[in-house]
């Protein structure tokens, strides 16, 4: 029998790769969303710091949520957006952070720390930024105006999209009432079910993923969006625009934090100052279309970028938008609304 | 009389549906556009762009580590589990045995993912490319057992006696009889256990470590924060090799038959 050598080696080989090798070089686990850093950056970071580098991804906050608190451990550095963070955090899974290993967190843009849930960075670092919106084909919607009203046009209608996204959804209801979008008021949510209940009515569907492709080829005029996304369209359809609707809106950060768990702390730190390297800022905001929110890197990305309203907010529209917040037990709230919303005829 | 024409009709329907979502991935693979909207010229620029995707690679090679390994096992296993279960009298221990086989065939992934995370944690053991094998082989070998038992079913064990008879030792008529004869069972159980293996998603999500991400893990995350056209240009080499190994592996069987 040929067989049996055959597997054999198979069993061998499968065995050699658990034996992880080169335990001399520092390894930086890192946690994170698909393509989430240049990888030229890393690379660097590597030669820097004669260490290497170990990036995993996962596809949602719920899944490493749960994959952490089942016990998972052996990350030194996660991803996470705000209202996880603050999560994590009441559930004491993260650390806080050492200032006096990130000098670099004095280039921070205060302005975002002003509407951050963390303003003092005592856990969480701010990475990236991305703002809730609309995109629409200039040459096919007539009179556009930047307001969450325009889900009322009923000349667009079953052209329009809307986030299949609980929070943003109710949340963009809430803001065209001029209430927050953390709003807990049973009346004011209430109100913005019957904001929502009218759009719905206008739009061919609730979507996450495939309003990109339905923008850039027309199929969809004018969609509920994220600004990333749609810098990236952009580059395909440059009939399509961005705008911040001005009764203000949703902006989602993502941040940097150490786990409990982590075994390389003071790695995980070199690696979050190394991002807020005004540099390095300013080369991952040009890669991910998304804002990396350092005051000293903006100075650094050009001109066409600074004045792209999906980038840079308005500051009067900022001040107008907030961060979701982690609601606890009033979640359920939103539950209950947002099943009305999905269930109603 | 003139023969139904719907036999044919069904046929190239199911085909028809089975294959264009195939067809239209890998055209898509070629297609300059980034969002698949409409032909934007034909392009190679995806397949390039994954020459320079090194996670992209690390997580193929971590999967077909896994697969190639986990299915070794899984067929040692499983095969010897078949046996017994056949083999041996229906006793009550044996239908327990048999029910301890048969569960993970039935338990839902995700538990099954969740409670093998929670018993590594408590183990302590650090979650790697290890604890995915052990979770793989866990449910591959039912796998394989299940099959390999159906081949047993008709399988004739005077055969085993007559080689005995014939003065036989046991490894020889192992090697020489036994084998041979269940080879097909094997083989199928094989293949089944190495298909489950490579495109497992929700276990191997669970037991995941740092730098164990594999293919489906890795193609996962990139469908929602990615590049799609990259998946597409990776499942059409995925199915290139695919078709390629089923064709070598069909002729060589027909060559020996």
């Amino acid at each position: 029998m040929k067989k049996r050598p055959i597997l054999a080696l198979l069993v061998l080989a499968a065995a050699a790769s658990f034996v992880s090798c080169g335990r001399s070089t520092p390894v930086l686990n890192i946690y994170t969303w698909a393509e989430y850093f240049k990888p030229d950056i890393i690379r660097r970071f590597e030669r820097e710091n004669g260490c290497r580098v170990v990036i995993d991804t996962f596809d949602s906050n719920e899944a490493m949520y749960a994959k952490l608190k089942a016990g998972a451990s052996g990350y030194d550095l996660l991803t996470p957006s705000s209202y996880m963070v603050s999560l994590m955090s009441s559930q004491e899974m993260l650390q806080p952070l050492d200032h006096g290993l990130l000098p670099n967190l004095t280039h921070v843009d205060p302005e975002y720390l002003k509407i951050a849930i963390d303003k003092t960075m005592h856990h969480s670092v701010p990475y990236m930024i991305v703002n809730t919106g609309l995109a629409y084909l200039k040459s096919k919607v007539a009179d556009f105006v930047p307001s969450w009203s325009m889900f009322d046009r009923a000349d667009l209608k079953g052209r329009m999209t809307l986030l299949n996204d609980m929070r943003e959804t109710i949340g963009a209801g809430l803001k065209s009432l001029g209430y927050s979008l953390n709003s807990t008021d049973p009346r004011e949510l209430r109100q913005a079910k019957e904001v929502v209940l009218r759009w719905r009515a206008h739009i061919a569907k609730f979507e996450n993923e495939q309003y990109k492709n339905g923008i850039a080829s027309g199929e969809f005029l004018l969609v509920h969006s994220y600004s990333g996304d749609i810098l990236q369209v952009q580059r395909e359809n440059p009939d399509v625009a961005f705008a911040i609707p001005r009764e203000g809106t949703a902006i989602s950060v993502d941040d940097l934090v150490i786990p409990k768990t982590a075994g390389e702390v003071r790695l995980a730190h070199a690696f979050i100052n190394f991002l807020h390297d005004p540099r390095t800022a300013a080369e991952n905001t040009v890669f991910l279309s998304y804002l990396c929110p350092n005051k000293e890197g903006y100075a650094l990305l050009s001109a066409e970028l600074r004045n792209n309203p999906a980038v840079f907010m308005n500051p009067e529209l900022r001040a107008r938008s907030e961060i979701f917040a982690d609601l606890g037990a009033d979640n359920a709230l939103y539950v209950k609304i947002w099943d009305e919303i999905k269930s109603a005829k | 009389m003139k023969r139904s024409r719907l036999p044919l009709l069904v046929t190239i329907a199911v085909l028809f549906f089975f294959y264009l979502p195939i067809i239209i991935l890998v055209v898509n693979s070629f297609n300059a556009s980034r969002f698949g909207t409409g032909w934007q010229g034909f392009s190679m620029r995806w397949y390039a762009r994954l020459l320079h995707e090194p996670e992209i690679w690390r997580a193929a090679r971590n999967s077909l580590v896994i697969a190639l390994g986990a299915t070794a096992l899984s067929v040692v296993f499983g095969t010897a589990a078949a046996f017994a279960l056949h083999r041996f009298a229906w006793s009550r221990l044996q239908r327990f045995h048999y029910g301890l086989v048969y569960m993970p065939l039935v338990v839902p992934e995700i538990l099954m993912g969740i409670s093998l995370l929670m018993a590594f944690a408590a183990a302590g053991v650090r979650l790697g490319l290890g604890t995915i094998f052990l979770a793989h082989v866990t449910f591959c070998v039912s796998f394989v057992a299940m099959t390999v038992l159906a081949r047993l079913q008709d399988f004739d064990f005077a055969v085993i006696e007559a080689a005995q008879d014939l003065g036989a030792g046991w490894g020889t008529t192992l090697r020489k009889v036994f084998l041979p004869l269940i080879a097909p069972g094997i083989l199928a159980g094989a293949l089944l256990a190495f298909t489950l293996s490579i495109d497992d998603f929700v276990i191997t999500f669970f037991v995941a470590g740092p730098g164990s991400t594999t293919l489906p893990i890795r193609i996962y995350s990139m469908i929602k924060y990615g590049s799609p056209p990259l998946i597409n240009a990776l499942s059409t080499i995925l199915l290139t090799v695919t078709f390629t190994a089923v064709v070598i592996s069909q002729r060589i069987s027909r060559s020996k038959g």
